[in-house]
């Protein structure tokens, strides 16, 4: 039986995960990404579906964490225009 | 140790100084803005953990500015979901260079909370 504090933990763990992405656009389209996913299923009552999307939340977690690991071996040689903080 | 470290930050200072103020700036300058056996220099104010938390708080696109207050509770006042918590407590992460732990992350869940925890943290910045 999979809990909200579960699935609140898992949407953090996916998160972090992302924020160690080098690139921008990679690193927001997973943020945008994890909320949306989770945003999707949240009125989800049956139990199975529920244990589905965690399962597929949990997998997509491996991925994030695979695919930082892949991005960090080539990071972006400059920075992205919207990482500069213009004023 | 606070002696040490507050002795510390102040030596880092005089870069900064010295391009505000320009180049022509002595030396001896920044021998005066060490302040011996104060140790509440190396930490944020309260009224700027206040303030960029309320910043963090007023950016997030599903919050009505004109309603944060120091004391609103994100789900109560702010009609947001246990999600969007999740979102401006990670905000609130970036902005002070934090890293908060999953079961006090968990605990935040208004304003007046997440300013406590800020401030409280030694490494805030």
């Amino acid at each position: 039986m999979v809990d909200k504090g579960q699935v609140i933990r898992l949407c953090r763990s996916l998160l972090r995960a992302g924020r160690q992405l080098p690139d921008y656009n990679i690193r927001e389209y997973a943020k945008r990404r994890t909320f949306d996913g989770f945003r999707m299923n949240k009125n989800l009552t049956d139990h199975s579906k529920v244990e589905k999307a965690y399962a597929e939340g949990k997998k997509q977690l491996e991925v994030v964490e695979r695919v930082v690991k892949v991005y960090l071996a080539y990071p972006p040689k400059t920075k992205n225009i919207m990482e500069l903080k213009l004023h | 140790m606070a002696l040490r470290n507050a002795v510390l930050r102040h030596l880092r200072v005089p870069v900064q100084n010295l391009a505000v103020r320009g180049s022509n700036q002595s030396q001896i300058g920044f021998l005066g803005s060490i302040r011996a056996f104060s140790s509440h220099d190396d930490h944020l104010s309260k009224q700027d953990v206040v303030d960029r938390v309320l910043d963090v708080v007023k950016s997030f696109p599903k919050v009505d500015p004109a309603k944060v207050t120091p004391e609103v509770h994100f789900q109560k006042d702010l009609g947001l979901d246990s999600l969007d918590t999740v979102e401006i407590v990670m905000a609130i992460e970036e902005e002070f260079k934090l890293e908060i732990p999953d079961k006090e992350a968990d605990k935040i869940d208004s304003c007046s909370l997440a300013i406590e925890y800020v401030f409280n943290h030694p490494m805030s910045s």
